[in-house]
């Protein structure tokens, strides 16, 4: 039984192809009048940046795209499709490549949930992927398009996401991922379509823990009757824990962060504890700092005001190899702000309040070195390197924006995120730099800006701005549809480089 | 303050030959909406008629209407791509609502079950099979980007899985009445 386990949640390959993707030009005005009921407009005028800037989109009728990035020679790879957020509908699974010479192609592949990041480096694309029960780290040489796996361990098949790969001064791999489980136990709230897939699946600790024993009770969706069962910290859905358990830690845990060589050997775990560390980014100075989302305030195990967060991952700074602790960050236990998540200050208005999962916990590894507004949803983020651009060292990060009403109840949670903010990381303070003119998707009051920032990179000159808009997601208090074929890149630059 | 340049702009799936197709295809499927929401409400129709319980009678008096609106409701999804229901799929689903009937029948003699409890079997299946093709539907309205479509089929697809709920209670209960007793109900 348990090799049949085993077996089961081997990842088996996939294949990926090259086509020629059908695409149109447009002018700005075409954009008043799209096919899509969705986004019917695509305005820049909606959309505020800065006095001296200018934005214009360079791609429309994106499908759910994750990530952008850029070869030196200016050709542009957008990550798009699969089965995302929600997970339905699939779409084709692909990176888009825009060659400089306008050709369009897509790098298609058969992999189940899609590419969630693209970083091109010396000719190769590096990907991260999730479906199936391990996350997968890959790379594609456009040349010779071989792919090879570099990474397949990192238990996933969850609700989180993979973050990076991303590439440091010092040549090594830094990559995350976060954890399967919403609110710190595996539960129907966060999980009813993971669980139908990846039964099994749960958070694995990056070391020894010892658990409380609390449990969270819930219905079971999967059985014909209201079946009620119990469920633990790093337990599949319907294990329960015992008090005093013991949990040992692996290397290949998860709400965790990575390096490795860029071929993949010699991982070392350098941080755990992470919700949702998918956006990752490495400072001129060759510090790491990961985005991480907040705890939900909804179902068996509801934690409110939690903030959004980045962290700055300390050991990145130490020499490849001497970590022997990875750092923990709190993550199940503690909240953005360092308080436990059953303080009085993270009590819910709507849901079960949360208990303690972990007995004699490690120390923690914070403060974050910036907070921002619960929901908000930070994800990818870049490093401005450029004086061209400005706010050279600050740290521009998309905020995809709040889910609320559908994870949290508060009126103030609405319209939190749906923006780029640059982050002085120094500082621990933010400034907006990209929203719309009224805060919020625009697709709520019938604007043509931005609805939802998913990743921004600088392009290798440094001199402009991508923000992937990831397209309209419709949120109620009981469910979210995200509509295909609304995602949009935007492109943000200094007047003057066109002497305007 | 203008902010915006007027540069070409890169269009993906949003040509009219592309979109075109695309619709072309839903509306394939849409037919299909059509031919297995028929077949259901000429099936329901049929049941309601030879089932004497007042209870299951009144509830699946009350299914066939709202079987009818939701027929209406498929045959709207055509308007919001631009294209015509086939009534031919429309005609060919209540004949296969008939052959569900034949169907059912068969199973029925099979199986040792007696009285229009078959039927009811029937009209359980029949009823997932409406709400799988509307669930596929409303895929393809969030892939259209359509939230019209999602809207309709979302509404109708919490009825129906409500119906199923309730067909499977009165299948299951009555099962016993139809195969261990012989009797109608």
């Amino acid at each position: 039984m348990a090799n049949n386990k085993t077996q089961s949640q081997k990842n088996t390959g996939f294949q990926i192809n090259r086509t020629k993707l059908k695409t149109a030009t447009a002018a700005q005005q075409d954009l008043h009048n799209l096919s899509t009921p969705a986004r019917p407009v695509v305005d820049p005028a909606d959309v505020v940046v800065p006095d001296g800037y200018k934005i214009e989109p360079i791609m429309v009728g994106l499908s759910f795209p994750t990530d952008v990035s850029f070869s030196d020679d200016g050709t542009i790879f957008v990550s798009e499709g699969g089965s995302s957020w929600p997970t339905r509908p699939y779409m084709p699974a692909r990176v888009i490549v825009r060659h400089p010479s306008g050709d369009t192609e897509a790098i298609s592949m058969n992999v189940h949930a899609g590419p969630r990041s693209v970083t091109w480096r010396d000719g190769e694309l590096y990907m991260a992927f999730k479906g199936g029960y391990h996350m997968q780290i890959a790379k594609y040489n456009l040349s010779t398009r071989e792919l090879k796996i570099l990474i397949d361990q990192i238990p996933s098949g969850g609700w989180h996401e993979p973050g990076g790969p991303v590439f440091g001064p010092d040549g090594m791999m830094y990559f995350g991922h976060g954890s399967v489980s919403q609110q710190g136990v595996a539960l129907p709230a966060g999980f009813t379509v993971d669980l139908a897939k990846h039964p099994n699946a749960h958070d694995v600790p990056g070391q020894d823990v010892t658990l409380t024993g609390n449990n969270v009770r819930s219905r079971d969706p999967r059985m014909p009757y209201p079946f009620m069962v119990d469920t633990g910290a790093f337990k599949p859905f319907g294990t329960s824990a015992k008090k005093g358990e013991v949990i040992k830690g692996e290397l290949f845990c998860n709400s965790a962060v990575w390096r490795s060589r860029p071929d993949g050997s010699d991982v070392e775990l350098l941080a755990w504890g992470i919700r949702n560390p998918f956006g990752m980014a490495i400072s001129d100075g060759g510090e790491l700092y990961v985005t991480d989302n907040d705890f939900e305030e909804k179902g068996e195990r509801a934690i409110a005001n939690d903030p959004d967060r980045i962290w700055h991952i300390k050991n990145a700074r130490k020499p490849f190899g001497s970590i022997t602790t990875p750092d923990w960050y709190g993550f199940p236990d503690i909240c953005g702000d360092g308080l436990p998540v059953n303080h009085e200050k993270h009590l819910p208005s709507r849901g079960t309040a949360a208990e303690l999962l972990l007995e004699n916990p490690p120390e923690w590894a914070g403060p974050a070195v910036f907070l921002e507004q619960p929901h908000s949803c930070m994800c990818k983020m870049d490093f401005s390197r450029s004086d061209a651009f400005g706010y050279k060292g600050e740290l521009f990060v998309a905020e995809w924006g709040a889910l609320a009403p559908l994870n949290s109840p508060r009126p103030e949670d609405l319209d939190h995120g749906f923006r780029v903010i640059r982050v002085d990381v120094q500082k621990g303070t933010a400034e907006p730099f990209m929203h719309n003119k009224k805060m919020g998707p625009a697709s709520t009051y019938g604007g043509g800006g931005i609805e939802r920032p998913v990743s921004c990179k600088f392009s290798p000159d440094g001199k402009s701005l991508y923000v992937l808009d990831f397209g309209v997601a419709k949120v109620t208090p009981g469910n979210m549809l995200a509509f295909a074929h609304t995602g949009v890149l935007w492109k943000i630059s200094r007047k003057e480089d066109n002497n305007e | 303050m203008n902010n915006t340049t007027q540069a070409p702009i890169i269009l993906i799936e949003l040509d009219q030959e592309t979109r075109s197709k695309h619709l072309d295809r839903a509306k394939a499927w849409f037919d299909n909406v059509l031919l297995t929401q028929a077949s259901n409400r000429k099936l329901l129709e049929d049941t309601v008629e030879k089932i004497e319980e007042p209870h299951i009678k009144q509830y699946l008096t009350e299914m066939v209407e709202q079987e009818k609106k939701h027929e209406e409701k498929a045959r709207e999804l055509f308007s919001l791509i631009d294209r015509e229901p086939s009534d031919v799929r429309q005609l060919l689903g209540e004949v296969m609502g008939k052959a569900r009937q034949a169907l059912g029948d068969f199973i029925a003699v099979a199986g040792g079950a007696k009285g229009p409890w078959q039927d009811l079997h029937q009209v359980y299946l029949s009823n997932y099979n409406s709400l799988g093709a509307f669930a596929v539907a409303e895929q393809l309205g969030l892939a259209l980007g359509i939230p019209r479509i999602a809207e309709i089929t979302f509404g109708v697809m919490a009825e129906k899985s409500t119906s199923q709920l309730l067909l499977q209670e009165c299948v299951l209960e009555m099962s016993s009445m139809s195969i261990l007793y012989k009797e109608d109900f």
